[in-house]
């Protein structure tokens, strides 16, 4: 069937042609038609058009040229042919052909196109399915336009060639323009073809694997296309094609001696098909490396670079695609960034598949990139970490064993403390990959004979994990105190320590595997980080306002969890944290920090600490309550559920709700309150009187005014002591839910809070809101009242003003009257 | 009664910093209020028969009355200079030590009686420990209801001490309250 439509649209055979000149027409043919004129009707008749079209397109060219060009179709029409019976097999009754009355067969062309397309993408999604994403999409919205624009552009041509043929002007432009198209309808096919190629590779290679293992080259070549398009395809079902067949163990090559060694057939095949396909993947790994550096590419390779690490951390060459990752863990793009991200983290939760050496690899790179930017990384690069997980038993199943772990743990603290001293440190690392290297001989043949993982070797590789992230945090830390001066005058005022964050966080999630003897350093260093925003002293001027209030306050908040992790054998009281965050309290803003971390603090600072000195205890309550008077509610009710509890422990700091001021003998050295003391020891809190709470349970939300009345009557009734289970965070998370809520609609949030107090909530706030109601008609009223007013007074004047006028004129006119009067007399 | 002289002032002053530390400031500018003046007065350091005294102004004023062989003591006693010239805090400047302490010690209730007999405080004993202390601190010991009983010297820092066995010794002692009873004649 497609054969007859092709011959139908081939123009017909044409005589062997002549240039004009060599044409001789002979004296009795034109005799013959200056006598006939009649029989020359038929040229007039002739359309021209049809012929031109037909012609034209062959007759311009060249002879060579010709029959490259008919080569050209011929293979184009086999090609079409394949692909059509294809489509028509599929669907025949679109493919009919209709019969005109002459009898010529007319095929539909439109739903023929349209069929090829599906067809095709067809085969894309059958080698894109599994990886099928964002970025195939748009790959191929884009082709689709790209067919659009092509189409269009043969159209117009075809439009230019007929007028072109219609008003017979010179053949050299036209023929360019031909020339053109048919550029164009060649890549096109070619394109089209190279497709249709991989798509048959590809689905070759997952049926049988080793029989067409070649042809992963020929797929390759084809991924060094020029054009874009191809090139994505080509690298991205080379991905799904590398994905399915690389085998679940590493390949390694066989030494010479083993080649030189006789084989069964089998043994050969097999060694050529993992040779081939190592050579294949280490080319393909290759060009992706080249082409993830072009900005045109390079989302396409980092997707490709992911997945194929996430898919197969195990095998050969995984050093670079790690690199590659970790080269883009904080690169600008975010999407490159966060698939990166995501690839490491999952390598790091499923250990298994690679059995954690990639893990220790993952993290020495990453450290090694913080070092080499001088901490200036996206945060995300550092909160990878945060998906890591450590075996705490595992030290403590062989006691010998845990003796070295020890001694290299030894080596290992002695490795961070003198970073700075470059030179010691690499000869320990050396001695320590020496150390490392011999174990790993050892182990390498004990893990020969038996499958599973031992224990040692994952202690070694947890211990390296473990000093490479603490290396890292060390460096983030020692960054951020450094002074302003040598970290670099361009870099901006806020958030220029941008993996401060996540490296606290961090801090706070494996401090309990960090070492006692690191424990002062890192205390230190918190110390003088919450100390940082301090601008009382000149000294620390050039270290002052770089870190935000959220920042130090976390800074409390890990030291706190620091010690509370490590320290079973001695109570250790964190004065210092203590006063930072009497400091911190006053500089805290609603709006622009952050009210979690601020109700966290809180809550491990102060509720959960057992002891307290009574000073310190009354400053804090003091200062608690001053807080909760100019804070939002969410904030100020975490302080109050505090200042509470702080209340409810600490029975002597209940004079501080009793009337009188002046706490007598107990106040201690400081007679008088001082507000504005730094060290809550010396404020004397103690001789002042909660007076805020009296203005809190006026406040307007409810939930703060019942707390901060339920706190005043804790002074009188002593015996109902029952321990509030709330803590700070829960209190905050509620009211700051509830707060846009609250805004809006008074009475539904009244309803919300529990307790005896919502009746009289909600006739509250029915009453707030028709107050406001009948507010805005007062007003609306009042104000249509005051122009109508305005408009009258002006209407008034107006008014006044002609009559003022007209009167004027009348008594003109009068006198106008007499005087003509006069002179008529 | 005389003033302190310069040497004799470092000499009280590097005392007292190595227990309150930058707190010294407070106790020099500590404003007084005794006396009949509104305006409040200011504390100062006087040298009577080698003891010093902490004493407010106004009482340095009504003191000069009494003749100097006859005045036994006035203020709070701080400390007093050894024969050999050195200064030795005593246990009267416990309440200001206490006040303006740096560096804090509470003991468990079981090992206080030990301590106010004048023995060692020792880790078993410690119940709580201020952080950051370094060896050879000044170190004022309360009881876990926060009542002052004495003070000493650290004997081991902060970090130290978490490694260190139950039975070594933490605050190496100076002066506790049992003195009041135990050297009645000698205060």
């Amino acid at each position: 069937m497609g054969k007859k439509k092709q011959k139908i649209v081939l123009p017909p055979d044409l005589p062997p042609e002549v240039p004009d000149e060599a044409v001789e027409v002979s004296d009795e043919d034109v005799l013959f038609v200056r006598e006939n004129r009649e029989y020359t009707g038929f040229l007039s008749n002739l359309d021209t058009k049809s012929i031109n079209k037909h012609v034209t397109r062959v007759a311009d060219v060249k002879e060579d040229e010709l029959e490259s060009l008919y080569e050209r179709r011929l293979k184009k029409k086999s090609l079409d042919k394949e692909t059509e019976k294809q489509g028509l097999e599929v669907d025949p009754v679109d493919a009919l052909p209709v019969k005109t009355l002459d009898g010529k067969l007319y095929y539909r062309t439109v739903p023929k196109a349209t069929q090829k397309s599906e067809n095709e993408d067809k085969d894309e999604a059958n080698t894109n399915n599994k990886d099928a994403g964002i970025d195939a999409s748009v790959v191929r919205l884009t082709k689709a336009e790209k067919r659009a624009k092509l189409k269009k552009i043969r159209k117009e041509a075809k439009k230019q060639a007929k007028e072109g043929t219609e008003v017979e002007v010179e053949q050299i432009p036209q023929a360019e323009v031909l020339d053109e198209v048919r550029n164009d309808m060649t890549a096109e096919e070619a394109n089209q073809k190279k497709k249709f190629r991989l798509a048959e590779l590809g689905t070759a290679l997952l049926t049988d694997p080793e029989l067409n293992i070649k042809s992963l080259k020929e797929m390759l070549e084809i991924s060094k296309d020029g054009d874009r398009d191809i090139a994505v395809l080509a690298l991205q079902s080379l991905l799904a094609v590398f994905r399915d067949i690389i085998p679940g163990y590493r390949i390694r090559l066989p030494t010479e001696k083993e080649q030189e060694m006789k084989v069964s057939k089998a043994v050969k095949k097999m060694r050529f098909y993992e040779s081939t396909l190592l050579s294949a993947y280490k080319a393909y790994i290759q060009k992706l490396l080249a082409v993830e550096k072009q900005a045109v590419y390079k989302r396409v390779a980092v997707r490709c670079i992911c997945i194929l690490l996430e898919a197969v951390p195990h095998f050969n060459f995984r050093e670079n695609l790690l690199g590659a990752v970790i080269r883009n863990i904080s690169s600008e793009d975010d999407i490159s960034r966060k698939l990166c991200c995501a690839t490491v983290k999952s390598l790091f939760t499923n250990e298994g598949k690679h059995g954690g050496e990639v893990t220790v690899e993952a993290v020495q790179m990453i450290a090694d990139l913080v070092k080499a930017s001088d901490c200036q990384l996206h945060p995300d690069s550092i909160e990878v970490f945060m998906s890591l997980t450590f075996d705490d038993d595992l030290g403590r199943r062989e006691a010998q064993d845990a003796k070295n772990k020890f001694k290299s743990k030894n080596a290992k603290r002695k490795d961070l403390k003198v970073q700075k001293e470059s030179a010691a440190n690499e000869k320990k690392r050396t001695r320590k990959e020496m150390m490392s290297k011999t174990r790993e001989e050892v182990t390498t043949e004990l893990k020969a004979a038996s499958l599973a993982t031992d224990v040692t070797e994952r202690r070694r590789m947890q211990t390296d994990v473990l000093s490479a992230i603490f290396e890292t945090y060390f460096r983030v830390l020692k960054h951020a105190i450094k002074p302003r001066s040598e970290a670099g005058s361009s870099s901006q005022p806020a958030g220029s320590y941008p993996l401060l964050t996540p490296c606290l966080n961090g801090i706070g999630k494996f401090c309990q595997l960090i070492d006692l003897d690191f424990m002062s350093d890192l205390t230190n260093y918190l110390r003088k980080l919450a100390r940082s925003g301090n601008s009382s002293d000149g000294s620390s001027k050039d270290v002052s306002a770089c870190l935000t209030v959220s920042e130090r306050l976390q800074c409390c908040i890990v030291a706190f969890r620091v010690m509370r992790n490590n320290l079973d054998a001695l109570n250790v009281d964190l004065q210092d944290f203590f006063v930072q965050l009497y400091n911190l309290l006053i500089e805290y803003r609603p709006g622009r920090d952050k009210g979690e971390i601020l109700a966290e603090a809180l809550k491990i600072m102060l509720c959960d600490d057992r002891q307290h000195d009574m000073q310190r205890a009354a400053a804090f309550i003091k200062r608690l309550a001053t807080f909760s008077l100019f804070s939002g509610p969410a904030e100020s009710l975490a302080a109050l559920v505090t200042l509470k509890h702080l209340l409810q422990k600490n029975v002597k700091c209940r004079n501080l709700l009793e009337n009188d001021a002046g706490g007598g003998s107990i106040s201690g050295a400081i007679a008088k309150y001082q507000p504005y003391a730094t060290d809550p020891n010396l404020s004397g809190a103690l001789a002042s009187v909660l007076w805020e709470l009296n203005l809190l349970s006026k406040h307007y939300h409810p939930a703060v005014s019942t707390m901060a009345s339920n706190i005043s009557m804790l002074g009188t009734g002593d015996n109902q002591i029952h321990l509030s289970n709330k803590s700070p965070q829960q209190a905050f998370k509620e009211l700051s839910l509830e707060q846009d809520s609250f805004i809006v609609k008074v009475d539904l949030n009244a309803k919300r809070n529990k307790g005896n107090a919502s009746l009289k909530q909600i006739r509250k706030g029915a009453d707030l809101d028709s107050t406001v109601q009948v507010d805005e008609n007062d007003v609306k009223r009042k104000l249509s009242e005051h122009y109508s007013l305005l408009h009258d007074i002006a209407e008034n004047e107006r008014l006044r003003g002609e009559l003022v006028g007209t009167t004027l004129s009348l008594n003109l006119y009068e006198q106008y009257k007499k005087q003509k009067k006069r002179r008529t007399k | 009664m005389r003033p302190l002289d310069e040497q004799e002032t470092t000499q009280v002053f590097e005392k007292l910093h190595k227990f309150v530390g930058n707190n010294l400031k407070n106790i020099v500018e500590n404003p007084s209020h005794e006396g009949t003046d509104n305006t409040p007065g200011r504390y100062c350091f006087r040298l009577q028969r080698n003891r010093v005294y902490y004493v407010s102004e106004s009482l340095v004023k009504r003191a000069t009355n009494v003749k100097r062989d006859n005045l036994v003591s006035l203020g709070t006693q701080l400390g007093k200079f050894t024969k050999g010239g050195k200064f030795h805090l005593t246990v009267q400047c416990l309440g200001i030590l206490a006040a303006h302490a740096k560096h804090k010690v509470w003991l468990k209730p079981t090992s206080e009686m030990s301590f106010l007999y004048g023995n060692n405080v020792l880790k078993g004993g410690v119940g709580r420990i201020t952080e950051s202390i370094s060896e050879h601190d000044g170190v004022v010991v309360f009881s876990m209801s926060d009542v002052p009983l004495g003070f000493g010297v650290a004997a081991k820092s902060t970090q130290d001490c978490r490694k260190m066995d139950p039975n070594g010794i933490v605050v190496l002692h100076q002066a506790d309250i049992g003195e009041y009873l135990r050297m009645e004649d000698d205060l």
